[in-house]
């Protein structure tokens, strides 16, 4: 897989620092699994974290924190495995991280024509919604805008806007000043894993029909 | 001598390195002693500066030891430096702690960890050891200048990040996002043979 698009450095330095909500979490673990570059980034920026952390000025620990922590140490079993995930959810989706396996499956509901989304539930309250947006070759989407940011991450399939063509691994950062015209040019469904904070307004008598749907 | 001699804080790096195989393979107590020694005041102060009262930042630096005890036999020196596999199990925790002030129930502790799993594939050629990595992240930092490495370290602490920086730092939100980005920028150019 060839990625052309990545998440903006300082983004990938939030995900290692673990600075940033779950919603853009799940959108950049996403793109991270099929892109080695970011990975490499992430793991760069991790060894930054162990420097600013190795630097930082020391706080005495409070008395006998040792001793105590000693005592739990006896009776502690060694872990030698890394934990596992079961869950099996979204898996007949290609491309999303694995701990996704675990939340709450959803199903494609229609949303407009040509255009299906199947939500993603955070298993905790986020300030942006994460879901799944399948469209069919050829789909104009709905000319619209939003108040906050919108990652994108294509998973199959590929669409294009003045930003260029976006295809597989593709990562797809969108602000309010975006005027987001786009076309799936790819000969498969496309399905892309949005993250989303703000309102999406759509713009058009047909948009102000269909807003509704698009509430989760 | 035919070898350089190591610098204090690559040697430093390895040290530790070599501390946490000696808890992993012997349960060696005096490694033990020696992280928590070095790794535990410091986790401390990250998790002060990240919000947390004297009393959690305590508790979370004992319980950031006690999974250095733990897991240290997953510990791959190939694949992480000793202070960045620490300072990753640190910032699990401090998740997991906003999650429980929040009172997101978590459906066990070691959600975050999961969030974290990255399947690496092969990894770029270990010609290059992961001391040598983290002395180079070192001197890459020690190149920024001032005004970004302030904006650096702070996003390591902050939840909020950039709204906070800005706030901590007495400085338009617009100056944070353009410090940081070109201090990512200037250090994603210096590791980039290792990524
Ligand atoms: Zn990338």
């Amino acid at each position: 897989m060839t990625v052309h698009h990545h998440p903006p450095d300082e983004l990938l330095g939030a995900f290692a620092a673990g600075t940033i909500d779950l919603g853009q979490h799940v959108a950049i673990a996403t793109h991270l699994v099929g892109c080695a570059k970011c990975r490499g980034a992430v793991r760069a920026m991790e060894h930054v974290g162990g420097a600013v952390l190795a630097a930082l000025p020391p706080s005495a620990m409070s008395d006998g924190s040792f001793e105590a922590l000693q005592r739990r140490l006896d009776e502690a079993s060694e872990t030698s495995a890394p934990v596992q995930r079961r869950g099996r959810a979204f898996s007949d989706v290609p491309g999303l991280p694995e701990f996704l396996g675990s939340y709450p499956d959803s199903s494609w509901r229609w949303i407009a024509p040509k255009v299906h989304l199947r939500p993603i539930r955070l298993p905790e309250p986020s300030a942006t919604r994460v879901f799944l947006l399948k469209s069919s070759p050829g789909t104009r989407m709905i000319e619209h805008t939003h108040t906050g940011f919108e990652m994108t991450c294509v998973l199959s399939g590929s669409f294009v806007h003045a930003g260029g063509q976006f295809g597989p691994g593709d990562f797809d950062l969108g602000d309010g000043s975006v005027d987001h015209d786009i076309r799936i040019d790819s000969v498969d469904d496309c399905i892309c894993l949005v993250a989303m904070q703000g309102d999406l307004k759509l713009n058009g008598v047909l948009g102000r029909l269909l807003q509704p749907l698009i509430r989760m | 001598m035919l070898n350089e001699t190591p610098d204090n804080e690559t040697s430093d790096a390895a040290r530790w390195a070599r501390l946490i195989e000696a808890v992993a393979i012997r349960r060696d107590r005096e490694a033990f002693a020696a992280l928590f020694r070095h790794f535990a005041p410091r986790i401390k102060t990250l998790m002060q500066r990240s919000g947390a009262s004297e009393q959690l930042a305590d508790e979370l630096a004992q319980e950031a030891l006690f999974l250095v005890w733990s897991k240290a036999s997953l510990f791959d020196p190939k694949s992480a430096g000793a202070a960045a596999w620490i300072f990753t199990i640190a910032r699990n925790l401090r998740i997991d702690a906003l999650r429980r002030q929040k009172r997101i129930p978590a459906s066990d502790t070691s959600e975050t960890e999961l969030e974290f799993q990255r399947d690496e594939g092969p990894l770029p050629d270990a010609g290059v050891a992961t001391s040598q990595i983290e002395a180079r992240v070192r001197d890459a930092l020690s190149l920024l200048p001032d005004e970004q490495m302030r904006v650096v370290e702070l996003s390591f602490f902050h939840e909020t990040a950039h709204a906070e920086i800005a706030r901590a730092l007495d400085i338009p939100l617009g100056t944070v996002k353009s410090r940081l980005r070109l201090a990512m920028a200037r250090l994603r150019n210096l590791l980039d043979d290792f990524s």
